[in-house]
């Protein structure tokens, strides 16, 4: 580390305390706006309920049983859908990077596929494999596999050819060089593929629950459209909200901790 | 074979032909009527586009596509660009940025349909909050890699900050604004879609839900074709101008890739 990556380091932590204090302005300004209208009657209670009574019935919505197993469902979809693209997409990046055949092979199809808005292919996913838990996942899978296969591949394709012919030189299979040296050396960017699959898994599974499902914080977001009921309605984005800046959380340290020891990344 | 993928759109062209080749082995796999073979679909193409009524639904899909995504565009990028250089801009705008970002903005159609009604500003202004964010992602990126000598050059002969933004930086960021600005083209059509679909009323999606609906699968399939050669299109195209307009930057190598 240089002398001016130390001086930045030590006073980065009162930076850091005064962009988060900065941050926090416009969020606390829309907030502010929010019961403002509310206070003054701007718009009525059916149209923009006020804040207290939306994050009210958040709080009362986090103990009650169905809305926590609705919750749960689209955890589980998301979950399952982004674990199998991710095995999928790290799989054929890697081999789409060692192997000239699967590169020619999957370059014109993902060339294809990628720019396909994904959600066009639900209501074949949902003729095909019902309403179910799998056409969601399916089209959680669809979507979030692209980024994840193209980072993977770009990082693979980046990593120093030095390392390889070492590895092949002491004695390692190409297959095992293909999993141990470059699957290793290219983490950062799968990580960052990854990440972006995992906030589109997240957008993805509430879309596909909102266009046809029977539950899902998703399907909760439209039962309240259909009733009429304002309060209702805020709750699921809220949900989703949290969710998604919880898993990025969550996925930060998943990457800091795997990260360890590569050079800093931006 | 090496001579023919170097003609453009040869192999594409493969890749379409090994994707309906599998989808017509799927169709006899399974031999359900929800999936029927592709030819059926493609032979529902031709009626379906001769209609005059779904032409002018797709229209009407695209200009309200066209209007978000430019919209977008004029106030994503001087706020990226912003944040990009100035360390204060970027701390104000990105934990709002983070809170908003996983709300998948189709999902808010529902309450923006009873703020301001169900006719095309909801479904413009859907489009509008999707594109946003990458594209103030990627001009914030490209703002704050711009070479610091560059600038220091453009202030000691006197340019003022904001000349110095749009004659320095927004050059200098456009390649990486591009890449945003291709995320966004295919994010609006994938908006647009999701929108039409959860507010079914006009445009594409609202022919393919109610193709659905009404159980006419080779419509469906059309559709999802019709939807696929968009996106396709919509790349394509951009790509194509991308290469005029910052020709004279690296190739990106990136495919777009996106959600709503």
């Amino acid at each position: 580390m240089t002398a001016a990556g130390m001086i930045a380091r030590g006073m980065s932590f009162r930076r850091n305390l005064s962009a988060v204090l900065v941050g926090a302005l416009p969020i606390l300004a829309v907030l502010a706006l929010w019961y403002a209208v509310c206070a003054l009657a701007l718009a009525p209670a059916s149209l923009l309920p006020s804040p207290n009574a939306v994050f009210g019935r958040l709080l009362t919505l986090l103990g009650d049983r169905t809305f926590l197993t609705n919750a749960g469902v689209t955890l589980f979809r998301l979950f399952a859908g982004f674990g199998i693209a991710l095995v999928v997409g790290v799989g054929g990046g890697i081999l789409a990077a060692g192997s000239r055949t699967v590169a020619a092979l999957l370059r014109p199809v993902i060339r294809v596929l990628a720019p396909v808005p994904k959600i066009a292919l639900y209501p074949a996913f949902v003729l095909t494999l019902g309403f179910d838990h799998s056409s969601k996942i399916a089209l959680v899978v669809a979507d979030a596999l692209f980024p994840i296969l193209l980072a993977t591949y770009q990082g693979a394709a980046a990593v120093e050819p030095k390392l390889v012919w070492s590895a092949r030189a002491a004695g390692a299979s190409q297959t095992r060089c293909l999993f141990t040296i470059v699957l290793t050396a290219a983490l950062p960017s799968i990580l960052t593929g990854a990440r972006i699959g995992l906030i589109i898994s997240c957008i993805v599974v509430f879309l596909a629950e909102m266009i046809t499902s029977t539950d899902g914080l998703g399907q909760l977001l439209v039962r309240a459209a259909r009733n009429f009921q304002t309060v209702d309605m805020f709750e699921p984005i809220i949900a989703i909200s949290l969710l998604g800046l919880l898993l990025n959380a969550a996925f930060n340290a998943v990457s800091a901790r795997l990260l360890v020891g590569f050079a800093e990344q931006q | 074979m090496a001579r023919l993928q170097s003609v453009p759109g040869v192999s594409a062209l493969i890749a379409c032909l090994a994707l309906l080749l599998i989808w017509d082995a799927l169709a006899r796999a399974f031999a359900v009527s929800g999936l029927p073979p592709p030819w059926d679909a493609l032979r529902q193409l031709p009626s379906l586009l001769s209609d005059p009524e779904t032409l002018i639904n797709i229209l009407a899909s695209l200009r309200r596509m066209a209007i978000g995504f430019f919209a977008a565009l004029a106030c994503a990028v001087p706020i990226g660009l912003m944040m990009g250089r100035s360390a204060t801009v970027a701390a104000l705008f990105n934990p709002l940025f983070m809170v908003i970002y996983p709300v998948p903005k189709a999902a808010l159609m529902p309450l923006i349909m009873l703020w301001i009604g169900i006719g095309d500003m909801a479904k413009v202004l859907v489009i509008f909050l999707g594109v946003s964010l990458p594209v103030v992602y990627h001009a914030f990126q490209g703002a704050r890699a711009v070479e610091e000598k560059m600038l220091w050059s453009a202030a000691a002969m006197g340019l003022s900050a904001r000349a110095r933004l749009l004659r320095v930086v927004l050059p200098a960021a456009l390649p990486e604004i591009m890449v945003g600005a291709r995320t966004g083209v295919v994010l609006a059509l994938i908006t647009m879609v999701t929108s039409e679909m959860i507010a079914r009323q006009t445009g594409v999606g609202n022919i393919f839900f109610t193709a659905l609906d009404m159980a006419q699968y080779d419509t469906v399939y059309a559709m999802i074709i019709v939807i696929g050669v968009l996106g396709f299109a919509c790349d394509w195209g951009f790509e194509a101008v991308r290469r005029v307009a910052v020709a004279w930057a690296e190739p990106s190598h990136q495919i777009a890739v996106g959600s709503a």
